[in-house]
């Protein structure tokens, strides 16, 4: 869709790579995470760290691994071999719902909301979890939780989702269900969000929407955010990192990246 | 009345249909179609609420069956003891065979169901100094029903039974819809369809289902214990494989998207059943056709029959039927 187009230039420069070492000052972490699929080598060695209050951006070209790196970071997938640390401490072995409730809240590439249920239920059942912990009650009626109705309803009225309220989520644009899925990913109350190109399949105006919501929100959160928008990349990102056939091939600001040799080629065989 | 939201709804439809049906059909077919409605609706929380096609629910209904049988032979249990008893067996076995099918999902969950079904139906077959294997297990009696106020009650009465089992039949109608209802219900709905997301919201995926698959379990074994009493005999048929597919026909034909819908098809199987051995002796042959009919043109089973029904009477447009939590 909206990929910046790059050819499969061969990609060997690591000069820029930032080797990160495991550090209190990074909420999260990744420390030479490899994973492969059989033969297939999609993250090789990698590590890459995320220091807190900052929005952190991730580019590359497809392929290149970033949602992988997710799978990682949430344990959808386990890694081949490395270290995933969350506030110093390992996570590597855990699984994604215990993640989930430490504070990792994430938003998925391909919507993931529930199309049957009404907007309301979708947010409720993260509000719940937030609120609640892991329990799960089997008596007491969802629609008498009017606390957390309530929350949800503040995220739905945060995202200017509030109108659709109660309809299933399967009745509206893609647009407004990419909305709900960064509804119900704040819902859970996390610390860190991982945003896995929240503006992929919006229009012009729906993505400027998302972008100054993210830049809002941005001093309450850690955020990663995998983008393939030049421009709201270059504009809310506090730092940017470039990854190219499972490595990390660069790590800065906005203006370094833009003036770095090896994206340059990452990005246009140069 | 078949979506109805409202606990008291739930509860006063089935107090109805469990005083009209003695009144258009023989008592003990009446008793049959209770027993294999809480069979059925218990059998519903894992196929429509959760997504979990279980072709190995007759287990349970046999274990239940069987323990609740024991007890009635061999020792001079009261009857709440030997059905609570009958519950907490096929909890247990539901919470072992649960513990691994759970871990696959689609076909594979299926086949562990049907696998485990088979294996439990040919301990029950060859265990034959307890169940009776082939033969069944026979001469179980009825005890009394110890009621405080009311005194004890002679179940040997035909209508009593019946009172017991509607009386079980209506708990078990509001437990499940209760739970449907609930934040686990909307949990296992959510987990249906899409576990990925429900985990990354924190949820424990596994742990919602097994819940699920063990108390569907142990209500399966409540309906198998009633079974037993009312024949009083625990025929071996009761605990295999096709007797996991009947209910699952039950379901299909009465409709998953609500409580009671599994009801209405516990009510036609029986019956077709019954009306069709009559009239010819290759009635499965026409039972098939009927369940074909049903598949292909009415997906929301029987109950969906009602809906479209209230539409046309109503003239409304059709609204999308939310599933799960309401917060009407």
């Amino acid at each position: 869709m909206s990929e910046v187009a790059m050819g499969d230039a061969a990609m060997t420069n690591l000069a820029m790579q930032q080797v990160a070492t495991p550090s209190a000052t990074h909420l999260l972490e990744a420390v030479g995470v490899t994973k492969k699929f059989g033969a297939n080598v999609v993250i090789e060695n990698l590590s890459i760290g995320f220091a807190p209050g900052m929005l952190h951006s991730i580019l590359g070209p497809n392929g290149a691994g970033k949602t992988t790196l997710f799978n990682l970071l949430t344990r959808d997938l386990p890694v081949t071999a490395g270290e995933i640390l969350l506030r110093g401490e390992r996570i590597t072995a855990m699984k994604p719902h215990q993640i989930a409730r430490l504070g990792v809240g994430r938003s998925y590439q391909i919507s993931s909301v529930y199309l049957d249920l009404s907007f309301l239920d979708n947010v409720w059942l993260a509000a719940y979890r937030a609120r609640h912990g892991g329990r799960m009650g089997w008596w007491k009626r969802v629609g008498s939780y009017g606390e957390i109705r309530d929350q949800a309803c503040e995220v739905l009225e945060k995202l200017g989702l509030i109108g659709f309220r109660d309809l299933p989520a399967k009745a509206v644009s893609y647009g407004d269900q990419r909305l709900l899925e960064i509804a119900v990913t704040l819902a859970t109350n996390p610390d860190i969000l991982l945003l896995d190109e929240p503006t992929a399949g919006l229009s012009q105006r729906e993505t400027e929407r998302v972008k100054r919501f993210i830049e809002s929100i941005k001093q309450q959160y850690l955020i990663v955010m995998i983008e393939h928008k030049m421009n709201v990349v270059m504009e809310i990102s506090d730092r940017v990192h470039v990854m190219n056939r499972g490595t990390l091939i660069a790590s800065g600001t906005a203006a370094e990246i833009s003036r770095d040799e090896a994206v340059h080629r990452a990005y246009f065989g140069l | 009345m078949l979506r109805t939201q409202s606990t008291v709804l739930i509860a006063a439809s089935t107090v109805i249909i469990a005083a009209l049906a003695p009144l258009v059909m023989p008592i003990n077919i009446a008793t049959e179609i209770l027993i294999f409605g809480i069979f059925a609706m218990s059998t519903n929380l894992l196929i429509g609420v959760s997504g979990l096609y279980s072709f190995g629910q007759a287990a349970f209904f046999g274990v239940g069956g069987y323990v609740a049988g024991y007890c009635f032979v061999h020792t001079n249990l009261p009857l709440s003891a030997g059905l609570v008893l009958a519950m907490l067996g096929s909890a247990l076995v539901a919470g072992l065979v649960g513990a691994f099918s759970i871990r696959r999902t689609g076909i594979y969950f299926m086949m562990l169901t049907f696998a485990f079904n088979q294996m439990i139906y040919y301990l029950a077959y060859s265990w034959r100094a307890v169940t009776g294997g082939e033969d069944g297990m026979g001469g179980i009696r009825r005890p009394a029903l110890d009621m405080p106020l009311v005194g004890n009650i002679d179940l040997g009465n035909h209508l009593n039974f019946y009172m017991l089992a509607a009386a079980l039949f209506v708990a078990s109608s509001i437990l499940l819809f209760r739970l449907a209802r609930s934040p686990l219900g909307l949990v296992l709905d959510a987990a249906k369809q899409n576990p990925r997301r429900t985990a990354s919201l924190g949820f424990s995926v596994y742990r919602a289902q097994w819940i699920a698959f063990v108390v569907a379990g142990a209500i399966a074994g409540l309906a198998g214990a009633l079974f037993a009493l009312l024949y009083r005999i625990m025929p071996i048929d009761a605990i295999s494989w096709t007797s996991s597919g009947n209910v699952v026909f039950m379901v299909v034909i009465g409709g998953m998207s609500s409580v009671l819908g599994p009801v209405l098809g516990a009510a036609i199987f029986i019956w077709l059943q019954g009306f069709f051995s009559l009239i010819w002796a290759r009635w499965p042959l026409l039972f098939g056709v009927f369940i074909i009919l049903v598949v292909l043109f009415l997906r929301g089973g029987v109950a969906e029959l009602f809906d479209r029904a209230r539409q046309a009477f109503t003239r409304k447009t059709p609204t999308p039927a939310v599933q799960g939590g309401s917060h009407e």
